[in-house]
């Protein structure tokens, strides 16, 4: 009756709709949720970065200021969009990710503790960054760290979630739940990896902004473009130091799964380091050019779109180091005919609900007034 | 025992409760202040009170801060937590309820988004607009609540779901409806309750007395409307629940009695406020606030309470093992785990091997996996505590842990293991505190009581012992030389001579006095 491998068994309701419904559930989710979370976490990096440099350009607090504005929205969005995959990946994973959590409870507990600060930290700058942003730039400074504190967890507790071996020692030498996973050797430059995109991601949003205000703001559009452009081509390069270090820090048979083991994995990093190196040249070209559409339009296009391939590598990762212990079929199935539709309804009206909501609110329409 | 058990010293229900406790006053208020919102701006514009409006405008950016910051973070913090302590029920409640949770994920979207528009749309949109975001916040808040109801409800009672295993069967369960009623207006009242709150900080006596009586009328006939709705929802409560809330361990009955007098007092503070709303200040509407808080914290804890031994009634116990066996319940039942021995049925145990020098370490593995989800060994619920009240040698505790499922009103589950494994507990929780039998014994009867009876028995002319032991003495201390013998749950422990004749002879005092006294219960 002893289980070996520790892993806890599944509890005995069936999946309420095929496995195939949650795994794409998630992967979407995933998605849209680390999106949304690059965008405030780089956001908040290039908001603290131009405030650091408000000597040395009066641009700067501005920067400073347009950016810190949009990042409590942002993370309304990113915890809002996150609950999706919290819920698929315990509807999924649970047996992993509940053990994992409570082997880190007390750092995973902790998530909440610094999100909320983090959270009135943006706050704080949002409303009173233009009258105080000396202590404003502190108070950013304070959240980032927490955001990158939080992000830390995460990748120790979603890394330890997929190793079960290293479990029961963990577990034992500690039942108090005051662990970590610093000697995974995956987790520096997995958390690294993340984190850098995030900042891609938060230049990318100043080309956005800079997007916004080409035609009205000009001078100060092209500042921002240059200051995010520039930020995106750095960070990105940085990737291939960060990436290739966590390719190889991986065990030899899940690395070989991205050197042609596994045909979508191969294809699909493939993409993400050609759509990388892409998006850099096609970002100087639009710097150098003063091209505002190229770098908003096709390159953020491009990044979306390695994110999205980078959430489904992340997936087959997943899986791949789990393949001793799960296994889709080990799930009895059972739809909720009753319920499963009316999600889909709901859903689908809920997104058109949104998209007429921020239409009704003119979000779409200053973007175009100022674009044409 | 499937999952390892997280060890938190000061008490793993009490993180729980700081959680959720914060969590329901902000969440409860994100609905009712919702509608508050709407309807107060509505007001202000009809009356053309452009005062009310900009406080509104104020009262929208605390509302917001409050329910989107802190109100969302704990929401997921209440998710956090009971994953981190109870994972295999939230592992059933997510696979029982994906798509009801999915549903109020969508419902949660639209009103995230509906309340930074409604608060950024104040100086932006026009008024008509406005207030169409400010209901489809409102709906969508109040639609969350109605779902999440259907889960939270089916963990006190599932009804006929146990049977059924149907979706809708489980979520419509005997307690949903009044329950919904009742936290409906929990909301109301509480919209009313914060807005006195913002309103007290108002400089303009008018403006505030304004918002005070408008406040106030949220809230007064809230309150007065709640002991209705909550007769209701006590009424569709099965009986054995409450059974076990009372007597020996009331705790559900106290905090329903506490709920009662802080609901009263908030009334009272309520109807105070709108007798003089001029004179409203910050530290008194604080103070409505925290007795509101007390109340509707007194009333989840009755729910929690009322729920034990069960996580999810008569499915699932606090500590995670099935009431009965059913199809993939993995062998974490109580007849199996006693068949095996919970070293062998445990995942989660390090040392599986029970030797005559490891009882008090192997015992603390078996108290972490079957008793630590509600008790810690010196703080919250502690074992030491429980030991000093009670003076249990070793053999007593031993004796004790055969009856747990029937004693204080069977709020416990049972101990489940085998004899050696019941024994290694009994070393380890004997190891927190030591007590040395004493052959004598206390010789005052109503002591021997409170020590060895009082966990099942109670001071009433209907309870077995008082209403059964043989009137004459020596026949009615002969009978409880055997205790197992007169009914097989029962512990058995040996009382000595004189501790037998002491407590007769108590017994005899108490069964004759004119009018019952109630003995003072301890280890809660």
């Amino acid at each position: 009756m002893i289980n070996p491998n520790m892993v806890p068994i599944l509890d005995p309701n069936p999946l309420p709709a095929p496995y195939w419904v949650f795994k794409l559930l998630l992967v979407v989710t995933f998605f849209l949720h680390i999106l949304a979370m690059n965008f405030v976490l780089g956001g908040a990096v290039m908001a603290l970065a131009a405030r650091w440099r408000s000597k040395s350009n009066p641009y700067n607090n501005r920067v400073f200021l347009d950016v810190a504005k949009k990042v409590p929205s942002l993370l309304a969005a990113t915890i809002t969009i996150g609950i999706a995959p919290l819920l698929f990946v315990q509807v999924l994973y649970g047996q992993y990710f509940y053990t994992s959590s409570i082997i880190l409870a007390w750092p995973w507990f902790l998530v909440l503790v610094f999100l909320i600060a983090a959270y009135y930290g943006f706050y704080f700058v949002s409303y009173k960054g233009e009258r105080r942003p000396d202590v404003a730039g502190r108070v950013m400074l304070l959240s980032v760290i927490l955001v990158l504190i939080i992000g830390f967890i995460y990748s120790n507790n979603l890394m330890l979630s997929q190793v079960p071996s290293r479990w029961a020692a963990k577990y034992f030498a500690g039942t108090a739940g005051w662990n970590l996973n610093l000697s995974e050797p995956t987790l520096i430059p997995r958390y690294l990896h993340f984190m850098t995109t995030a900042v891609a991601v938060g230049g990318i949003m100043l080309v956005l902004i800079a997007l916004a205000k080409w035609k009205q703001d000009s001078e100060y559009a092209r500042y921002i473009f240059q200051f995010g452009g520039k930020a995106f081509m750095y960070s990105t390069m940085a990737q291939f130091v960060i990436g290739i270090w966590f390719l190889a820090s991986l065990p030899r048979d899940l690395r070989m799964l991205f050197s042609g083991d596994n045909m979508l994995a191969t294809v699909l990093l493939t993409f993400g380091v050609i759509g990388a190196i892409g998006s850099i040249f096609l970002m100087s070209e639009a710097l150098r050019k003063e091209n505002i559409r190229l770098a908003a339009y096709v390159v953020s296009g491009i990044t979306a779109l390695v994110i999205l391939s980078m959430s489904v590598m992340r997936d087959i990762l997943r899986d791949a180091y789990l393949k001793p212990y799960f296994h889709p079929q080990q799930f009895a199935v059972k739809t909720q005919w009753s319920v499963f539709p009316l999600f889909l309804v709901l859903f689908i009206g809920g997104v058109v609900l949104w998209f007429v909501m921020l239409k009704r609110y003119g979000l779409f329409t200053t973007t175009k007034a100022t674009d044409q | 025992m499937n999952y390892p058990v997280w060890d938190v010293a000061f008490g793993a229900g009490l993180l729980i409760a700081l959680v959720a406790g914060l969590h329901v006053f902000v969440s409860h208020f994100a609905v009712g202040g919702g509608l508050f919102l709407v309807l107060t701006e509505r007001k202000a514009r009809r009356d053309q009170d452009a005062a009310l409006l900009n406080w509104l405008k104020l009262h929208t950016k605390f509302f917001v801060l409050l329910t989107v910051v802190f109100g969302v973070v704990s929401g997921v913090g209440i998710w956090f937590t009971i994953s981190l302590i109870s994972p295999t029920a939230t592992s059933n409640l997510i696979h029982i309820f994906v798509w009801g949770w999915a549903i109020e994920w969508v419902t949660f979207f639209i009103e995230i988004t509906a309340a930074l528009l409604y608060l950024y749309g104040w100086d932006k949109l026009d008024p008509k607009l406005h207030e169409w975001f400010g209901w489809i916040y409102f709906i969508a808040a109040f639609a969350s609540l109605v779902v999440i109801s259907g889960i939270i409800t089916f963990m006190l009672t599932p009804g006929t779901w146990i049977d059924s295993h149907k979706f809708w069967i489980g979520f419509f369960n005997p307690t949903y409806l009044p329950s919904v009623l009742f936290r409906s207006a929990i909301c109301v009242a509480l919209a009313g309750i914060y807005a006195l709150i913002t309103a007290s900080v108002q400089k303009d006596p008018d403006l505030k007395a304004r918002i005070v009586r408008w406040g106030a009328r949220w809230t007064v006939p809230s309150l007065a409307v709640l002991p209705l709705l909550g007769w209701w929802y006590i009424r569709e409560v099965p009986a054995e629940l409450w059974a076990s809330a009372r007597g020996p361990m009331p705790t559900g009955t106290h905090f329903a009695l506490l709920a009662c007098i802080l609901l009263a007092v908030t009334f009272v503070l309520a109807l105070l406020a709108f007798i003089r709303p001029g004179r409203l200040h910050l530290v008194f509407s604080l103070l409505v606030a925290l007795v509101a808080l007390g109340a509707m914290d007194s009333f989840e804890y009755v729910r929690e309470a009322v729920r034990k031994p069960y996580v999810i009634d008569n499915y699932l116990y606090a500590n995670s093992i099935y009431a009965a066996p059913i199809p993939g319940d993995g062998g974490f039942t109580v007849d199996k785990i006693n068949e095996l021995g919970v070293l062998q049925a445990a995942t989660w145990i390090n040392d599986r091997e029970l030797t005559k020098d490891n009882q008090v370490t192997v015992g603390h593995e078996i108290f972490r996996v079957e008793c630590q989800s509600c008790h810690t060994p010196y703080e919250y619920r502690g074992i030491h505590q429980y030991i000093v009240l009670r003076q249990w040698d070793p053999d007593k505790v031993r004796a004790m842990l055969g009856s747990l499922s029937v004693m204080h009103n069977g709020v416990m589950p049972p101990f489940v293991g085998t004899e050696a494994e019941r024994n290694a507990l009994a070393a380890y929780l004997s190891s927190l505190q030591s007590v040395t039998a004493s052959a004598a014994g206390p010789a005052d009867g109503k002591t021997v009581f409170e020590q060895n009876c009082s966990m099942c028995h109670q001071v009433r002319p209907d309870d077995h012992l008082f209403a059964n032991m043989p009137s004459d003495p020596q026949a009615a201390a002969d009978a409880l030389k055997d205790l197992t013998s007169l009914f097989p749950l029962m512990p058995d422990i040996k009382l000595s001579d004189a501790e037998r004749q002491a407590l007769v002879q108590w017994v005899n005092t108490q069964r004759h006095a004119p009018k019952t006294s109630t003995v003072a219960q301890g280890g809660n």
